[in-house]
Order: structure tokens, then C-alpha cells, then sequence
């Protein structure tokens, strides 16, 4: 007892900074920041200093509960975990196992995902398993495997540090991932020149050189033009595109329809700036580009990430240090449940489940049959939920809050036979379960999460689990093991000798070498130090592919009825659903309530003051919030929040997907704003 | 020299670990906190308790523990003693929250090590010593008037620096690490967190509040430790806010935080009552003598 | 060009007299000031000088009683320091010690006022704009 410090990795977004909770009595106290880790050296951002807050809520769970009716009733494990079993199986038994949808986490470990989709794939012959990397960057892992080879960050964040040229479209890295920004600053010290793309006017354009404000959803448009010049004034690396590129011709044939004028017509910039911009990517030493939801977010994701791989790749701004292309995770191990093969169509490792080589490897490993057809995602098996999908399980996500268009989530979910929530709070999911197993934060439990750049880094346990509830690793032991398979790890470090020996790229990967300051996959052997940054000298599927970005605009664009551009997004202090944030009551102060942003123009327009109701409606369903006004946004355009349950702004996002990585339009829709009270007068 | 240097650190070391053994040994502590490394090579604040575990006991790198010190001591019961390894700055934040009553004087025992020219020279620090010395040799304080960097937002055309400043601010992304490190920032509640001051909910902070109000609260406490700035993600020189306000009381009033803990800070006394009596107004003062009445 | 604003600290014991015989007098003023009647000048806080600039204005000034002549005990004497130490941050920053006008017992006479008010207020317009303290994308209401 008494006063002891554990090191441990930050449970929020995917920058993974360092942290130390000081446990006092076995009650986590305080959060300091980590001074030797590798990404955050001593800083932390409010979220990160507040992290221990959430930790001894007192509505955290304590014990599995059953619905009996409308309530919940308290049961122990030793009925809940057959319970749990019996119900899957039986569904199982009656429509087959891929009637039974398995949602992993971004935030829970590498060990836990890995144990999760095992179980999936193992006990119901399915690969209906998916997380909220959906939700975030499937467009990046499909594209990136596409020209790339691989789904992640090709550089690491300190790369940022010495770039010449920073080109950040569609990331408000200053409030989603700050210490990523402090890096951007780094280099800008040093004389970088950063150029953000973006229509808001977000803390990092306020410290940018050249600010483009384009239209919603027209990015290809911007980029296109931009290569189409890169092109013409010969400004791009012939020599990079000779020697490690395949496909320029269709790419510049493709391209050549994209004149600057053109792209200058879509996307609302002036040729000239388009032209000075692209000169400055081009021409520089080193240029990064740092991009996020604002281009994944898409109806055309995956095609505004092709464009990001082909322009990077068209100026050789890959393979090299203090250049590449910077997806920003959002959650602190999305990376590692991607790694893990919390996916529908890839086993651990990006191993391909349609691929008869892999699955016979795994077969053999895990000794059982596996299914060759690719699963449902996130948004379908919540779709197709009392229909094809008739139980599911759900491990701390919240897709009550965090689904385009919430409301028919809502319906979905009630319309399961059995529903079992994994969970540390009773999320507004987990309010719709028929079983909510109580599991473990992040300073309950060991493992290890990925970081963005790719970086093994170990969880340490500093506190006890409050009550009954379990850590996540022995509940999915015990789910396993109950459910017939050999789950007989004592530690996690077990399980990630496993995963190492099954996936080549984390062949070196053993609990004892993370435990300073981590390891970057690949690291295929046990004396391999990590690695800095990706494609050095040929890329990871060989040459490098130009696709070419096909350009569908917004799929739902304002009209008479819906005027307004609608976008949401996170702001500083809070985090995804809110279900951790707005239960730290330092966090919670610097937003009680939901509110969405309105230029001054509009709210002229609308007769709203700052402070007041507003009331946001689009084709699917409408909520009430406080108008906060406010030159960041443009005229025509309102930002919303979507932290918040009471007014839930995924409740108007569009669930129109990109046809390729399967995400939905997050970012635009089109919306009507009124006062209020007009409408009551009504 | 480079062998000199190493073992000049290894006897500074084990000096440090025998009094810490001397301390434990003779129960006048019932904990020394400094800093553990582990087998793994992890470094970390640790409260020893026990002789064995002082071999793992380091120096390196500089990591502050004033804050620490003070937040184990209010949360133990009464009569805990702590023993602390004190850097310079923290042996200054200690007196000081020590003459601000956060801490009491008996529980704390220091053991004082001075700081190295190398560690002197990043940190600026104009007395990178201790008043106790118990371990280190003492190096030669800094003079950060002398510093390019620092040179740089201090002097110079006021319209270039304005911008200059706000320049740096406008990056604030509000995650308060400057006042959190900072060991002297004790208030409860604090400023930083009244509407009144400073406006919730968005980043950049309001510049002129959020920055300067903080700075302006440790005008007479400042030890200039640099915590806030080694703190802060976005690269905020803060330290430098405080400089010229350190400079003023030190040539104007001879007082320096942290130095004296009998000392009080001359802003709480009459500005006629100061030791050189019939001392000169500031000229920027536009006053009435007394003897003038009115 | 555009006029400072200024915002006025007046100890009720000194300078609101003179301010409030300004008044009387109707006194030819720039416009654009504020009044704000205090007991003593050791009772603005620093905090509200800033909060004030942060606010949009361009200088403020501290009026109060002539030395020896504060009816709190002396307590404008110690505020001397305090405002001291402000202007060094003030200059640090570049926002500018002459932003901040302390005057003790110099305004109790209108005509006295009036003259330091125009003086302040001439000094101020002489200054480059805060503009860029003020946060650009803050709330507007």
C-alpha cells in the first residue's frame, strides 16, 4: 500500500502518449506525463492529464446484469458466462453461425482483439467481426493496401518534426490528436510551411501559411488539379515513378481530364493557389501529408485516400524519412484491432480469409475449421440486425451514439434475440442488451495497443477492476473456454506469442522488449529493433500502384428544403461517445452541453443568439442544441459535436456507405437550422 | 574526461544513496522519494521504503518532484515524514509552498544535488544548486538574459514581439500541463477554471487571459524550473514570460523566490516601507509626493 | 483611425471626484472611456486589467489616492508592486507597459482628470492595434 506510480499508455486517441497514475491505496489519483516515452516526452494533452478521473466513477459496472423486463437485475459469473454461451450457441445451432455479428474494440488490447476474433471465427465458423475502424479509416486500410501494400502510417510522428512541407486535409489534429500537433509546430519552427485544407477555420489553420477552404466532399477535385500541374510543370520524381511505381499512364491519362481550372470550378479554391500549393508539396525536400476523418469520412473515402497515396507517391514524398503519409488513428488501439484482425475479410496480420494458403495456416494453428466468406461490417450486421443477424456481441463500443443515422441503429438493436454488452458503463447500448458483462478500463488491465505509427506498447495494470467486474482478457477467457475452445492463456503475454507466431510482421514482438518504449511493427525477429518508417527501399506489396480516384461528389448536397451543410466531428475536451470524458469532471466543464457551431452570418439570418436552442433537422430525424456562434465556421455550414447523447448528431448523418471500405458519410450531409422557439410557436 | 565525468556522476550517486540509506536506517523519514530504474530501464518517481530497494535508485534525467512531494504529503496521515532528492528549482518550489503553508516544514527532510553545466545550460537556470548541497558538484548559474532564444521575445520592436507572442499562444491547446506541472500552482480553485476569466469549451485559450493571468499569479513565486515549458505540447516558451517579472524583484526589491523561507514576497508590503526608505517612485508612476499634500 | 477604448479604475475617495466633477463641467472627453468607481486602487485586481484587455480594450487606468493619503492603510502603497510587476509582463509580451496608467492622487480636480485622460487616451492611439491578442475565431454574441 501507500504511494506507487505506474507507467501506462493513454486510453484515448491513437497518438498513445505516456502516462503515469499515481495509486493511492489501490485508488488511481492522479495522471502525470511519462518524460521518457518516445511520443508524448512529457506532455499530454487535457484529456490525457484527466485520464484517471473516469477510472472510480461510481456508475461504473460492478456486476453482470440480466434484463428481466424493463430493468436489469444483478447475477454472478458463474450464470452469466454459460448464460452468454448457451445463448450464442443456440442461436448458432438454429440459423447458423453467421447469424451471430461480433463487434471488437478500438479500445481494448491487441490480446483481447486477437482472443475475440478467434472466438468468432472459431466457435461460429464466421467472420462476421468488425469494430469502429469502420467508422474511421477503412478507407485508409483499403487503399493503402492497394498502392501501398499496407494499412498504416508509413512514418513515425517525430518524422513530422523535420518535414519541409506539412499538408494536413481534413484533420483538426490541434484538438483530435494534440501532441501529433506539437510535432507540425516543431517544424514549423524550423521554417516548415503548412498548408491545411479544411472549411472550418480550426485551430490548426489559424498557425497555417495557406489555408484552402474547399467545398465539402471536393477533395479529389483539389488533389487532381494539383497532380495535374505536378504533372505538367515536370515538377514530379520521374526517377521514384521510373524505378518503383507501376500504373503512371492510366494515372496520367486520368489526370489529364482534371485541368486546374477545372478542379478550381469543383472544389471553390483559385487556380493560382491550387498551383502555389502544389508547387510547394512538390518542390520540397521533405513533405508529409496529414490527413484524417475529413477525407475517410466519405461517401468516396477510399477514393480521397487513392488520391493522397498517388499524389504522395507522384513526388516520391514516400519511403523516406520526415515524408509519408499520415493516417491519424483515432482510438488508442484501433491500429492494433485492425492488426488483429478484428475485420470481416483479413485474419491477424492483413492475412486475406479468402486466401485457401492462410486459412489452411491458421486451420492448422488454431485447429478447427474456418469459414472462407467474408463477414458483415460494423454498419451491416447493425443493419441487418433481427433479420440476418439474430444475436450479437458487443464489446465496449457504442454504436447507439457513435452509427450514422441512430435512430434506425436504435430499432436494430432492440430487434436482436439475445444482445450481450461488454462493457465499463452502461453506454447507451448497453441500456438495449439482455445480458452486460462489467469489464475493465485501461488501468485495470495489461496488454499491449498499437499506436498510429504502428508502435507494440505495453498497458500496465495499476488498479483493480471495481466490484465484480473482470478484466476483458479473463472474461474472454472464460467466454472461450465455456464455449469449447482451448482459452488456457494465464497472461496476455501468451497470447501475443501466439499472435507472433501466426502473423511475420510481429515474429519479434514479446512483452519483455516493449518494456521500454515499445516496438514499431514490422519487427519479424526477436533482435529486429522496430521500424521508423515503411517502403524504404521497395514497397511492402512490391511497386508501388497508381489507382486512380474516380470523384463521386457528396452524395446529399443542400437544396431548398435542407440549405445547410452539416458536418460533425470531435472538439477538444471530449472524446468519441463521451461515455469516459463526460464522466471526468474536469472534462466535462469545458462542454456540459451539446452545442453546434453557426457563423454569425446565419445565425443573423436565423435570429439566433449565441446560447440559445437551435433545432437541426435533415432527412433523418432532428435534435434540439445550443447554437454557439462563432466565425470558425463558414457561411452555409454547421459543425456539430457528436459526443453527446441528449442531442445526438449522428442521428442526421447519412448512412450512405463508400462502396469499397464501407463507410458512411459522416462528414457532410445536407440539414435545415431553426430557433427553437419559432417552432414551438408553430 | 568523459571517464571523469562518469565516475564524477557514480560518486555523486552513491553519495546520494548513503544518505538516503542513512535516512531509512534512522527512521527520520518514513520515505525517500526520487527516481527508480527498474531492470527493464524504466525510470519512474518512486517513494523508497526500503533499504534493498535503494540500488535501483537514480539521478538521471532531470525530473522534477516539488509537486509530488507535495501531494504525497497532504494525502498521508499526520506525522509522515518524506525525505526528498532536490534538484535546485525544487528545493526553491518546496520553501516556497513551504512559506505558503502547503506544506509543513517538520515532514520534510531534503537531500540536495546540484545540477550539472550541461543541465544548467538547457534549463537556463541562473542557480542550478541547491542551498543544501549533499551531492554534485556546483556549476556556474546562467545568465538567460544572455540567450539568443530568450533575447529573441524579450527585447526588441514591441509590434514584433506582440505578434511574436501571440504567434506562439494562439497554438495553446488549453490541456493546462503548465499549470498542472507547475509546482507552485496550488489554488483551489483555481482562476483557470472560472468563466469569469477565462471562457470554456474552445481552443486556442483566450490568449491574454488564460497565459497571462497564469504568468501574472507566479510574478513572486516563480522559481523558473521550467516545468510549465517542458511541459507544454506545443512548444510555449512560458518559462520566458517570467523572466523579466523574476529580474524586477531581484534588482528593484533583492528577493528571489525560493531562496529565503523566513523572506516574505515584497509584493504583499508597503512600497514606502521598503528597507531603502525614501526610495525613488518608479518613474512610470505618476504620483503626488506625500510631503506635496494636495 | 480607429479610437482607443479605455477603461477607468477610480478610487471613490480621489479619482471619481474628479472624474464625477469632469462631469459636472461637461468636460469635453474622447468617447469612448468607462468609469468604474472602486474602494481603493489595491482593489483591482491585476486578473481585470487583463481581462479587460483580453476584452477588446486598449489601455486602462488606475486612479487613486496620493501617497499617505489611502484611507485602507496604506494599501494603494502595496499595490504599487503588484502593478510594477504587471507592466514587466505587459512589456515581456509586447502588449506594452503604457497600456496600464497608474496615477495616485493627480485626478481629484476635473481639469485634472480631463488632462489625463487626453494624455492617456493620445498615448494609446499612438500604439499598435492588440489585435492580434484577441482571439479571431472567439465566440461572438
Amino acid at each position: 500500500m501507500g504511494t506507487e506510480f505506474i507507467k501506462t499508455i493513454c486510453p484515448y486517441c491513437g497518438t498513445g502518449c505516456g502516462l503515469i497514475i499515481k495509486v493511492k491505496d489501490g485508488v488511481a489519483v492522479a495522471t502525470y506525463p511519462d518524460r521518457e516515452h518516445p511520443v508524448s516526452r512529457g506532455s499530454l494533452c487535457i484529456k490525457g492529464w484527466s485520464a484517471h478521473e473516469f477510472i472510480h466513477h461510481p456508475d461504473r459496472l460492478t456486476s453482470p446484469l440480466l434484463r428481466k423486463g424493463d430493468t436489469f437485475q444483478k447475477i454472478p459469473w458463474d450464470e452469466a458466462i454459460p448464460m452468454a454461451a448457451d445463448k450464442l450457441r443456440e442461436t448458432a445451432a438454429k440459423y447458423g453461425g453467421d447469424a451471430v455479428g461480433g463487434l471488437s474494440s478500438a479500445k481494448c488490447t491487441n490480446e483481447e482483439n486477437y482472443l475475440f476474433q478467434k472466438l468468432m471465427r472459431m466457435v461460429f465458423k464466421t467472420n462476421n467481426v468488425d469494430h469502429c475502424a469502420r467508422l474511421c479509416h477503412a478507407p485508409t486500410t483499403v487503399a493503402m493496401a492497394q498502392t501501398l501494400g499496407s494499412g498504416a502510417m508509413t512514418n513515425s510522428i517525430s518524422d513530422l518534426a523535420g518535414a519541409e512541407c506539412i499538408f494536413v486535409i481534413g484533420s483538426n489534429a490541434a484538438e483530435s490528436h494534440p501532441i501529433i500537433m506539437g510535432e507540425i509546430y516543431k517544424a514549423i519552427d524550423r521554417g516548415a510551411t503548412l498548408i491545411v485544407v479544411d472549411l472550418r477555420k480550426t485551430a490548426v489553420v489559424q498557425n497555417a501559411k495557406i489555408h484552402l477552404p474547399i467545398n465539402p466532399g471536393t477533395d479529389i477535385p483539389l488533389l487532381c488539379g494539383m497532380m495535374r500541374h505536378i504533372i505538367d510543370e515536370g515538377l514530379y520524381d520521374e526517377e521514384f515513378v521510373k524505378a518503383r511505381m507501376e500504373g503512371f499512364e492510366e494515372l496520367n491519362e486520368f489526370i489529364s481530364a482534371w485541368t486546374v481550372e477545372k478542379a478550381s470550378g469543383e472544389c471553390g479554391i483559385d487556380p493560382g493557389l491550387i498551383k502555389l500549393v502544389a508547387e510547394t508539396y512538390a518542390k520540397a525536400k521533405e513533405s508529409a501529408i496529414v490527413y484524417c476523418m475529413g477525407i475517410t469520412q466519405h461517401a468516396c473515402g477510399t477514393a480521397n485516400v487513392l488520391a493522397i497515396c498517388d499524389l504522395a507517391m507522384l513526388c516520391g514524398h514516400v519511403g523516406k524519412e520526415y515524408s509519408g503519409i499520415y493516417p491519424l488513428r483515432g482510438q488508442n488501439n484501433v491500429q492494433g484491432a485492425c492488426d488483429m484482425g478484428a475485420l470481416p475479410n483479413v485474419y491477424p496480420g492483413y492475412q486475406s480469409v479468402s486466401d485457401p494458403a492462410i486459412r489452411d495456416k491458421f486451420q492448422k494453428a488454431w485447429g478447427g475449421e474456418l469459414s472462407d466468406k467474408p463477414g458483415l461490417t460494423v454498419t451491416e450486421i447493425i443493419g441487418s440486425a433481427g433479420k440476418d443477424i439474430r444475436a450479437a456481441y458487443i464489446m465496449a463500443e457504442n454504436p447507439a451514439l457513435s452509427d450514422p443515422d441512430t435512430s434506425h441503429v436504435l430499432e436494430s438493436l432492440k430487434a436482436l434475440d439475445f444482445l450481450i454488452v461488454h462493457d465499463i458503463f452502461l453506454t447507451e447500448t448497453a441500456r438495449f442488451a439482455n445480458l452486460v458483462l462489467p469489464g475493465s478500463c485501461f488501468a485495470e488491465k495489461s496488454g499491449t495497443f498499437t499506436n498510429t505509427e504502428r508502435r507494440f506498447q505495453l498497458l500496465r495494470k495499476a488498479v483493480d477492476p471495481p466490484g465484480n467486474a473482470k478484466e476483458d482478457f479473463a472474461i474472454l477467457c472464460l467466454l472461450g473456454s465455456a464455449l469449447g475452445l482451448d482459452f488456457s492463456y494465464s497472461h496476455p503475454g501468451e497470447v501475443m506469442e501466439e499472435i507472433a507466431s501466426l502473423v511475420p510482421a510481429y515474429g519479434g514482438i514479446r512483452f519483455e522488449r516493449l518494456e521500454r518504449g515499445g516496438l514499431q511493427w514490422p519487427c519479424p525477429d526477436s533482435d529486429h529493433p522496430g521500424t521508423q518508417y515503411l517502403h524504404k527501399d521497395r514497397f511492402t506489396r512490391g511497386r508501388g500502384l497508381f489507382v486512380t480516384p474516380e470523384y463521386t461528389p457528396p452524395k446529399e448536397l443542400p437544396d431548398a428544403d435542407y440549405p445547410y451543410y452539416l458536418s460533425t466531428g470531435r472538439m477538444f475536451a471530449h472524446y468519441h461517445t463521451g461515455t469516459m470524458t463526460r464522466r471526468s469532471p474536469f472534462l466535462n466543464r469545458e462542454a456540459e452541453e451539446a452545442y453546434a457551431e453557426i457563423n454569425p452570418e446565419d445565425a443573423i439570418h436565423l435570429n439566433v443568439k449565441d446560447g440559445e436552442k437551435i433545432k437541426i433537422t435533415t432527412r433523418r430525424g432532428s435534435i434540439i442544441t445550443t447554437a454557439r456562434i462563432t466565425k470558425r465556421v463558414s457561411r452555409g455550414c454547421i459543425f456539430a459535436p457528436f459526443h453527446f447523447a441528449e442531442a445526438r448528431a449522428n442521428m442526421l448523418t447519412n448512412p450512405v456507405l463508400d462502396p469499397l471500405s464501407r463507410i458512411p458519410e459522416f462528414k457532410v450531409c445536407a440539414a435545415d437550422v431553426r430557433k427553437e422557439s419559432q417552432d414551438d410557436e408553430r | 574526461m568523459v571517464v571523469a565525468v562518469w565516475s564524477g556522476k557514480l560518486i555523486m550517486l552513491e553519495k546520494t544513496k548513503n544518505i538516503a540509506k542513512q535516512i531509512l536506517e534512522e527512521k527520520k523519514a518514513n520515505g525517500v522519494l526520487g527516481l527508480m530504474k527498474n531492470q527493464r530501464d524504466i525510470v519512474q518517481p518512486h517513494v523508497f521504503k526500503r533499504l534493498p530497494e535503494l540500488d535501483a535508485l537514480v539521478l538521471e534525467p532531470k525530473w522534477l518532484l516539488a509537486k509530488l512531494s507535495m501531494s504525497i504529503l497532504r494525502s498521508s496521515p499526520e506525522g509522515y515524514r518524506l525525505a526528498v532528492l532536490c534538484r535546485g528549482c525544487d528545493e526553491r518550489a518546496l520553501i516556497e509552498l513551504t512559506k505558503r503553508n502547503q506544506i509543513e516544514k517538520e515532514n520534510l527532510l531534503t537531500i540536495g544535488i546540484a545540477c550539472s553545466q550541461e543541465q544548467a545550460a538547457i534549463c537556463l537556470c541562473d542557480r542550478p544548486y541547491p542551498a543544501k548541497v549533499d551531492a554534485g558538484e556546483i556549476a556556474s548559474g546562467v545568465d538567460p538574459f544572455q540567450d539568443e532564444r530568450v533575447r529573441e521575445f524579450l527585447i526588441g520592436n514591441d509590434k514584433k514581439r506582440m505578434e511574436k507572442w501571440a504567434n506562439v499562444l494562439k497554438r495553446c491547446i488549453k490541456c493546462y500541463g503548465c499549470r498542472n506541472s507547475c509546482p507552485i500552482c496550488v489554488c483551489e480553485p483555481c482562476k483557470l477554471e472560472d468563466d469569469v476569466w477565462v471562457q470554456r469549451g474552445d481552443v486556442p485559450a483566450e490568449m491574454a487571459t488564460f497565459h497571462l493571468i497564469r504568468a501574472f499569479h507566479l510574478s513572486d513565486t516563480c522559481v523558473a524550473c521550467g516545468a510549465c515549458q517542458e511541459a507544454c505540447p506545443v512548444n510555449i516558451p512560458l518559462l520566458y514570460l517570467q523572466l523579466s517579472m523574476r529580474k524586477t524583484l531581484k534588482e528593484k526589491y533583492g528577493y528571489e523566490a525560493g531562496l529565503d523561507p523566513e523572506k516574505k514576497s515584497p509584493i504583499l508590503s508597503d512600497f514606502l516601507k521598503e528597507p531603502e526608505t525614501g526610495r525613488e517612485y518608479p518613474e512610470w508612476i505618476n504620483s503626488l509626493r506625500e510631503k506635496d499634500g494636495h | 483611425m480607429n479610437q482607443p477604448r479605455i477603461l477607468i479604475f477610480a478610487c471613490k475617495w480621489c479619482g471619481l471626484i474628479g472624474a464625477d466633477a469632469a462631469g459636472k463641467k461637461r468636460a469635453s472627453l474622447p468617447a469612448r472611456f468607462r468609469v468604474i468607481p472602486v474602494e481603493c486602487a489595491a482593489l483591482v485586481e491585476p486578473d481585470a486589467i487583463l481581462r479587460a484587455l483580453a476584452g477588446g480594450i486598449d489601455g486602462v487606468a488606475v486612479l487613486g489616492c496620493h501617497s499617505g493619503g489611502c484611507r485602507y492603510n496604506n494599501a494603494n502603497h502595496a499595490s504599487i508592486k503588484r502593478f510594477e510587476l504587471l507592466k514587466d509582463l505587459l512589456d515581456t509580451t509586447g502588449i506594452g507597459g503604457e497600456r496600464l496608467l497608474l496615477s495616485f492622487g493627480t485626478a481629484h480636480e476635473y481639469h485634472q482628470f480631463e488632462e489625463i485622460i487626453e494624455n492617456f487616451f493620445n498615448e494609446l492611439a499612438a500604439l499598435p492595434p492588440l489585435d492580434p491578442w484577441l482571439s479571431p475565431f472567439g465566440v461572438v454574441s
